[in-house]
């Protein structure tokens, strides 16, 4: 719970300073010196032109300026927000089956490769099994089960990364029918990439051979996941 | 809220006639310690000529049953104040510790005549080691060689949130 | 009390089922009566320490230590329900291999539950084929 407990909306009971104080967050302050600011003067002399003028001059290093504005400008709030990367659940490791729960394969059975920059996991059907692609998922939408498939020496290529996912971007097109149709016809599906149908193969090559290991675990990947009656999901054990 | 038994041992401060003040001590049933005090001070001033006042407490200790998992009978002296008069009595109950004995008698006594924690004396509480000097029947009833008795009519708690079932008491 | 439509009594040398607790689903033996609503239990040979039970979480079992003396301490108790075969005789009880059986189901995790359908499928699928060669016959 918040120490400082709000007055009113955004208004804390604690002043900064007692906050700081409270949480204790100066045993985890930097004590190593900041190196000193090489100080500038504020004057500087100018050599002049000219036989009337005295050669030199004294002038302020940074010229104050010609006007000041009449209305004050509202400085935007420092943000202090800070991103923490995203905290993988201790129950799911690479190679761990998860129950998927929201989204189109919802139900499905997939197996969990690694979890991406962006905190998002990285998981597979394989294709071949139950018709999963490479997909990420957010965990909080997922089940981790304690089967977990032999993931020793499997590695996942770099390039599989949260830019590999992205939409690529179309310009230049404005209007919907343009997007559609050709031609007064609808246009032809793009066929999918077949670099990406590459990678898909070789990321589940391995792990289609480590399910085989298995007796039923190919068949319990491609079964989906249900409750029936008198079955309750914080009573049963995954 | 468990009573326990409590040793407390106090006197009057000394003075210059008394130096050297006679010591009581005094086996309490209370609550927790601080109610032990209280009714160390309570039950002192009406005996003596000693007041919180005027006195200290030497030492509170708590006092430990010496065989827990013992059955005994105690017998109960004790006096109580009703709502017309005070009234002595003596009563039994079968129990593992002395102050789970105490504990059983004031809930009897508030379920049998309302009587409240602090109209409520405790006499004397005793362990009846002969089963010849239990007075009392209900006590009496289970003494007897080669007890036994059923449990009819258990009701069993049905599973279903929503739907009610009638229960069934056979067994 | 012999002709007593009851079959099982609170006794001293009674069986009983915890029912909750810490050491609930255990059984023990009833080694002294308190009074018509708790008893002493003890069960030194399932790990339930010695202590007073209400009869409200207490089941009866059909077995019973037939000479427990009363208010035994629990290696007499020890020593009487293995020469008893107490332990024994309810593991082996229907009452007793049902609760496993449901124990050792509510412990399946998802991969063992889908095992067992597989396997339950596949001896319905036996049944059924060999009650309709048994119907033709």
């Amino acid at each position: 719970m918040a120490r400082s407990k709000t007055i009113s909306p955004n208004v804390g009971r604690l002043s900064r300073s007692q906050v700081f104080a409270k949480r204790g967050l100066h045993k985890g302050q930097k004590k190593s010196e900041k190196p000193a600011a090489s100080e500038t003067p504020l004057t500087k002399e100018v050599q002049i032109g000219g036989e009337k003028n005295g050669s030199t001059r004294i002038v302020p290093t940074s010229k104050a300026p010609r006007y000041y504005p009449a209305e004050d400008v509202r400085k935007p709030k420092k943000s202090r927000k800070l991103i923490v990367p995203t905290k993988l659940r201790s129950s799911i490791t690479p190679g761990t089956v998860l129950i998927l729960l929201a989204g189109r394969f919802r139900g499905k059975r997939v197996v969990f490769l690694k979890q991406l920059e962006s905190g998002l996991l990285l998981v597979t059907g394989p294709f071949r099994v139950n018709g999963v692609p490479l997909r990420r998922v957010n965990q909080a939408y997922v089940i981790a089960t304690s089967t977990k498939i032999d993931f020793e020496g499997i590695t996942i290529d770099e390039k599989i990364n949260d830019a590999y996912f992205a939409k690529p971007v179309v310009k230049g097109r404005s209007s919907a029918e343009e997007e559609f149709f050709a031609e007064g016809k609808p246009k032809e599906k793009e066929p999918f990439s077949e670099s990406k149908a590459a990678d898909q193969k070789s990321v589940d090559k391995a792990i289609i051979a480590a399910i085989k290991e298995e007796e039923y675990l190919a068949k319990y990947l491609k079964a989906t996941f249900g409750l029936t009656k008198g079955q309750y999901p914080h009573q049963l054990k995954f | 809220m468990t009573v326990s038994e409590y040793q407390v041992v106090g006197r009057h401060l000394p003075t210059e006639a008394e130096p050297n003040p006679k010591i009581y001590r005094m086996r309490i049933f209370a609550l927790n310690e601080v109610v032990a005090k209280s009714r160390f001070w309570y039950f002192l001033r009406q005996l003596k000529k000693v007041k919180k006042a005027n006195g200290e407490i030497i030492g509170v200790n708590l006092i430990h049953e010496k065989k827990p998992l013992k059955v005994k009978n105690f017998g109960i002296w004790l006096r109580y104040d009703s709502r017309s008069g005070t009234h002595n009595m003596y009563k039994e109950f079968r129990e593992l510790s002395r102050a789970d004995a105490v504990k059983s008698l004031y809930q009897d006594m508030a379920a049998r005549h309302r009587a409240r924690f602090r109209s409520i004396h405790i006499l004397r509480v005793v362990e009846i080691e002969k089963s010849e000097d239990v007075r009392r029947p209900y006590i009496k009833q289970l003494l007897v060689p080669k007890l036994r008795f059923p449990l009819p009519h258990r009701v069993q708690k049905t599973r279903s949130t929503f739907i009610a079932h009638r229960p069934s008491t056979f067994n | 009390m012999s002709e007593s439509n009851f079959k099982r009594f609170i006794e001293v040398g009674r069986v009983v089922l915890l029912r909750s607790g810490p050491h609930s689903g255990k059984i023990a033996v009833i080694s002294e009566v308190i009074d018509h609503n708790r008893a002493i239990v003890d069960g030194p040979a399932t790990g339930v320490p010695r202590q007073s039970y209400p009869f409200r979480h207490l089941t009866l079992t059909p077995f019973r230590l037939s000479k427990l003396p009363r208010g035994a301490g629990s290696g007499v108790v020890l020593k009487q329900l293995t020469s008893e075969g107490i332990l024994e005789k309810w593991n082996k009880s229907a009452w007793a291999t049902k609760r496993t059986a449901i124990e050792k189901r509510r412990s399946l995790n998802d991969f063992e539950r889908f095992k067992t359908f597989v396997a339950k499928k596949g001896r319905r699928d036996v049944v059924r084929k060999s009650v309709k060669v048994a119907k033709k016959a």
